[in-house]
């Protein structure tokens, strides 16, 4: 019985808190609504016998993700939304249509499915830790690798992305032939202009960019 | 009154998390349509990702194989690689056009 309260209580937190996230104008106050999902999704989890997920969940998803979130957003410094006038007047009936046909289609799957009853924690061994291991380092040995690959990628998407493009010290010698670059690479206080600096000498080059005479030596 | 009492006596059913979850989707999906900050869609992204994530972990449970769990933590695993890159991606949008409203943003130029 006590399980059943549990799952009311925690469906409506999560519930709530997600519907908060949607309402609020604030994206700090969405982040905070977005953590109140994540662990209510976690409690979620233990009432399903996942308590491997559930840590995961509250580590990975409150304490790593919407951390770098809540950064993200101190850092822009991102400002409410205001209140703007739809443009599309036929939006939100439409809205409201799709709505109840997906709601239609989620009652029929929700109605065929035949399950047995809910294990407890403790007479199962499928969400503990050393069965997840298990699976994760002989059957799904080869999504494991391909996942540790994937975040190899993302760091260095992320670095590069991050990084400022470098510009040219003056005392840089441009050699002729061997690289065409783009206009706000060689000028430090030119704006964002690739148009391409071609010559044959560097004294062409500054002539080009106008700072003959300028660079030190 | 009797039937109330054999229903929270019987625990929680498969068709409830299943439920739950398409509440969540449908809500992030909303959210996704209607917010206009960047940050704020990449949030309701995440929320749907939790949803798929919670049917995973329900039927895991109910039909007592590992395979669901496990899915979820590669879910997981691609959910914080989209995280990284997502918001370098929204930083630098934002070092180039000083503004994160998608609304503005409709030319490829920067």
């Amino acid at each position: 019985m006590f399980t059943t309260l549990f799952f009311i209580m925690f469906a409506g937190m999560a519930i709530g808190c997600a519907i908060s996230v949607v309402y609020q104008r604030n994206p700090l106050y969405s982040a905070i609504s977005l953590i109140g999902v994540f662990l209510s999704l976690a409690c979620l989890y233990i009432t399903l016998a996942a308590p491997f997920i559930a840590a995961v969940q509250v580590i990975v998803y409150a304490g790593a993700i919407m951390v770098l979130v809540v950064f993200v957003i101190m850092l822009l410094n991102v400002e409410e939304e205001e209140h703007r006038i739809t443009k599309l007047k036929y939006l939100l009936p439409a809205a409201i249509l799709l709505g109840l046909l997906m709601l239609a289609q989620v009652s029929y799957v929700v109605t065929q499915v035949k399950a047995d009853s809910r294990i407890k924690l403790s007479e199962s061994n499928v969400g503990i830790t050393e069965s997840i291991g298990t699976g994760l380092f002989t059957k799904y040995l080869l999504p494991f690798e391909i996942t540790s690959l994937l975040l190899l990628m993302a760091i260095v998407g992320a670095m590069s992305l991050a990084r400022r493009s470098a510009t040219l010290s003056p005392t840089t010698r441009i050699i002729p032939g061997t690289q065409v670059l783009p206009k706000y690479l060689v000028d430090p206080k030119a704006k964002y202009d690739p148009s391409a600096v071609e010559s044959d000498t560097t004294e062409q080059v500054e002539k080009v960019l106008g700072i003959e005479g300028k660079r030190e030596e | 009154m009797d039937e109330l009492k054999q229903i929270l006596a019987a625990g929680p059913q498969l068709q409830w998390y299943l439920a739950l979850s398409a509440i969540l989707f449908t809500i992030g999906v909303a959210g996704v349509v209607i917010k206009r900050n960047v940050i704020s869609m990449f949030m309701c992204i995440e929320l749907m990702l939790n949803a798929v994530n919670l049917t995973f972990v329900a039927f895991s449970s109910y039909f007592r194989d590992v395979s669901g769990q496990l899915f979820v933590f590669i879910v997981m695993t691609v959910a914080a690689a989209e995280a990284a890159v997502g918001l370098g991606i929204i930083i630098a949008i934002f070092r180039n056009r000083e503004s994160l409203d998608v609304d503005e943003a409709n030319i490829l130029k920067l």
